[in-house]
């Protein structure tokens, strides 16, 4: 991985080398193990991705004082929409076509689903309709809030609103079924 | 703003709104006390991703 550095910071000086090993030797293993997950097992895209990761980390180092949870939240976060944009871009369907309506909820003839995903989906249909919508509409379809809003006929204001109620309420439904913490 | 820490933790904000909003998040320990509270339901969402994987190679057709 660190080959990767020497081209990306030929103009750096050593201590921010330095620093970004460090971040390495500290988060590399733990993200490299989440986000392969989310790359499908990718595993050269899920390197560059920890890398692009612990850059933007050194780039905005104060909140690395912050306390490891919250770290290790962020730093989730850095790499999910990296992740995102990067699906985004590799897409194979032109942005322009719009795709058919397909259920995200329903299980693919033949596909085995897990049984966390048994239980997510179930608990994704046992919100209000305007919940799972937005829910939907973004993140399982990976379109930004002003796409989703676009298609959805609302304002943008609206759906980050309905996100938040939805996936708050999302979130306490799958505690209670004893998926999250 | 406390509201976007839902698009934001599941990635789907503008570039710019992104940015506004991690600098909220700088400073306000509500959200960042949330953050950490629904940060495991995007991984959840992801098992209902069709994301490219071997076992769904066979689903092209
Ligand atoms: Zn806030």
């Amino acid at each position: 991985m660190l080959l990767h550095l020497d081209r990306t910071f030929e103009s750096a000086d050593a201590e921010a080398e330095h620093r970004i090993a460090e971040l390495y030797r500290e988060f590399g293993g733990p993200l490299l193990r989440h986000i392969r997950r989310s790359t499908g097992n990718d595993l050269q895209w899920a390197e560059d991705v920890v890398q692009e990761t612990l850059v933007r980390a050194w780039r905005n180092s104060a909140r690395l004082q912050w306390e490891p949870g919250l770290i290790w939240a962020w730093l989730l976060t850095v790499a999910r929409r990296i992740v995102i944009d990067g699906r985004r871009r590799r897409s194979v369907r032109p942005m322009e076509v719009e795709a058919p309506e397909i259920d995200v909820l329903a299980v693919p003839d033949g596909a085995e689903r897990s049984l966390s995903a048994i239980v997510v989906a179930d608990a994704l249909r046992s919100l209000t309709e305007e919940h799972r919508e937005v829910i939907e509409q973004t993140y399982l379809r990976d379109r930004t809030i002003s796409e989703a809003a676009e298609i959805l006929g609302i304002p943008p204001g609206t759906v980050k609103s309905r996100l938040y109620y939805g996936i708050r309420a999302l979130r306490e439904v799958l505690r209670d079924k004893g998926v999250a913490g | 703003m406390h509201e976007e820490v839902a698009a934001y933790v599941l990635g789907v904000l503008d570039e710019d709104e992104n940015e506004a909003f991690e600098r909220h998040l700088d400073t306000c320990t509500a959200c960042q006390a949330e953050l950490k509270r629904l940060v495991e339901v995007p991984d959840l969402l992801d098992e209902l991703k069709h994301l490219p994987s071997a076992s769904e190679d066979d689903r092209s057709r």
